[in-house]
């Protein structure tokens, strides 16, 4: 026998409670895991190739106000500016669905290709969405959900114009940082709702990096004291701002997550101060044997520190291939695109365990060192 | 004449229980010399437990001195007492207090596991120990598959595994039927005997207190014979 063995065959005595700590603590990570995996997806700004090139313009009043279609061509002749696109939102259901569950965005088809530079469509396809005004082009993840062909059609109503609109799938995208949403004609809108001359924002596309700071400060001024003004951001400012209203989301995935960690360790160190306490005339026994007070300490910390370690094994185990292996869109119906563990989060998860499982250990290790052989032989005698 | 192993000098034991102070050994003088089997008698509360457990550096006394083999156990610190012990003497409990997860000769191997030894030594040293208290086929059990007298006997081989020279038995046979009883102290007697083994060991029992070379009577705390 040795000193691991030992220990070994006491962390497991009782197993039925080794086996309800370990998974105590395994459901509390896989729990862990997945608040901090929504909380990266979340506030994480979406990495779209391309994205360092593409500007927003939007109403510097709201995001909900619109801005002037004529606009466009004094955007367009703002030096280092290679192509504008309108991007307005319809906000559309589909058939009796209670909520929207792909984002919809009127634009400009001639501009596909130049402002966003990521998108998977084959030229037949693109062609097809530029020629034909009811055409939209959709992306591959609300493809799959609801089995849409190109060629088919479909109609959706609006939440914010009146009436519904009917759309002709001219091709189906990938490879950008949303494969769920719509794109159709802005002048399909502009006739069905008969008031053309107003976008939801702009989109556009600069040449190089360098144009970037000054095509925003461009943009921004040349629309400065008028009925609309421009508050024009790179694509990566815009995502952030956007994150920053899910402000309380953050806080209340955080809120959980502590009463996660506190209560695991609260449920550790009771269940830790049991398995200690009913073997305290035990430890007594080895103490009269010649243990020292660093040995008992490290057998009790070894237990503790096995078992919330086994637990995280297989909570972050566990979350890892669900989320690595599992399909997460169609989990969540599209809620989540990817659900990335991260090394950082699974290393978060493992410092929680091993701070779990010295915490859990403190408070009998102290009791044990503090007991005398007389008194622990006493116990339950 | 054999040399003392134990010398106890003025020893003194005061408890505190709240405002109240016990006192469990009162100023006691007392020489064991090597190889003795001496039974530690008297009444509960008498204070025997008490002298055992300083003899054997699990308890402090209030004051005076107990020298073990010339060290004076009262003067160690805690890290080194653990060390002492371990080195000097055996333990026999009235519970047995056998680890119930770990087999029989598991169990007698505990106290090597703090010493240079390695596997193989350690299992020598083990397979001997359960040989002499004759319980060698057994080594595989573990201690809900043994009787009461086998537990014991098992304790008694982890209490002489490290060959110590004085082995302190509390009450050993005091949860043990007649048959098992006689066992024990049986055992007990051929280890004095065969091995030169210093015996201390606390009874109520007169019967196994005749097994004993010396018998003494503990009252109220101190030496009344």
């Amino acid at each position: 026998m040795t000193l691991s063995t030992f220990i070994l065959k006491n962390a497991f005595r009782n197993k039925r409670r080794a086996l309800l700590s370990v998974s105590s603590v395994a459901v509390s990570l896989f729990l862990l895991v997945t608040l901090q995996v929504a909380l990266r997806e979340l506030t994480l700004p979406v990495e779209s190739p391309g994205a360092e090139l593409r500007v927003c313009a939007r109403n510097k009043v709201s995001l909900t106000n619109p801005l002037p279609a004529r606009q466009r061509p004094i955007i367009e002749k703002i030096p280092g500016v290679e192509g504008v696109t309108p991007f307005t939102w319809f906000g559309g259901q589909y058939q009796n669905e209670g909520a929207m569950t792909f984002a919809q965005f009127a634009m400009d088809p001639k501009e596909t290709r130049t402002v966003f530079t990521d998108f998977k469509l084959t030229d037949a396809e693109l062609a097809r969405f530029q020629s034909e005004k009811t055409a939209a082009i959709i992306g591959k993840i609300s493809a799959d959900k609801y089995h849409f062909k190109v060629g088919d059609h479909i109609t959706l109503n609006s939440t914010v114009y009146p009436g519904a609109l009917e759309f002709t799938i001219a091709g189906i995208f990938s490879g950008t940082a949303d494969d769920r949403m719509m794109l159709f004609h802005q002048d399909y809108l502009d006739d069905s709702i008969g008031t053309p001359g107003l976008v939801g924002m702009w989109w556009l596309k600069v040449k190089t990096a360098e144009d970037m700071p000054r095509v925003i400060t461009a943009i921004n001024q040349a629309f400065a004291n008028t009925a609309a003004e421009v508050r024009a951001e790179s694509e990566r400012a815009f995502q952030l701002g956007f994150i920053s209203m899910l402000g309380n989301i953050k806080t209340l995935i955080a809120s959980i997550s502590t009463v996660v960690v506190f209560t695991l360790v609260l449920v550790t160190a009771s269940t830790m101060s049991m398995a200690v306490r009913e073997r305290f005339r035990e430890l007594a026994i080895l103490k009269a044997l010649g243990f020292r007070r660093r040995e008992l300490f490290v057998f009790i910390l070894a237990e503790s520190f096995g078992l919330a370690v086994a637990g995280a094994g297989l909570g972050i185990g566990a979350a890892y291939c669900a989320y690595t292996f599992g399909n997460i869109n169609k989990m969540t119906h599209g809620i989540f695109v990817s659900f990335e563990v991260t090394p950082r989060i699974m290393g978060l998860a493992a410092l929680v365990a091993v701070a779990l499982g010295i915490l859990s250990a403190l408070a009998p290790a102290l009791a044990v060192a503090r007991m005398s052989v007389v008194n622990g032989l006493k116990t339950l005698d | 004449m054999a040399e003392t192993i134990v010398k106890i000098r003025d020893l003194t034991k005061i408890y505190a229980q709240g405002e109240i102070q016990v006192t469990a050994l009162d100023h006691i003088t007392l020489d064991i010399a090597a190889g003795e089997f001496l039974a530690l008698m008297g009444p509960s509360g008498s204070g025997k437990s008490t002298l055992l457990h300083i003899i054997a550096g699990v308890d402090r006394p209030t004051s005076g001195e107990c020298l073990v083999q010339g060290v004076d156990v009262t003067k160690l610190n805690e890290s080194q007492l653990a060390d002492w012990r371990n080195q000097n003497v055996g333990f026999i409990f009235q519970t047995f207090n056998l680890i119930p997860v770990l087999t029989a000769a598991e169990n007698v191997e505990l106290p090597l596991l703090l010493t240079q030894l390695d596997r193989r030594q350690r299992r020598k040293q083990v397979e001997t120990a359960l040989e002499v208290v004759g319980l060698g086929d057994r080594a595989k059990h573990l201690p809900r598959q043994l009787s009461g007298g086998q537990e014991q006997r098992v304790a008694i081989a982890r209490a002489l595994v490290t060959d110590p020279k004085l082995i302190v038995a509390d009450e050993p046979t005091g949860n043990l039927d007649s048959h098992s009883a006689q066992e024990v102290l049986t055992a007990l007697q051929s280890l004095r005997r065969d091995a030169g083994k210093t015996i201390i060991m606390v009874t109520h029992d007169p019967k196994a207190a005749a097994f004993g070379t010396r018998q003494i009577h503990l009252e109220k705390g101190e030496l009344s014979a």
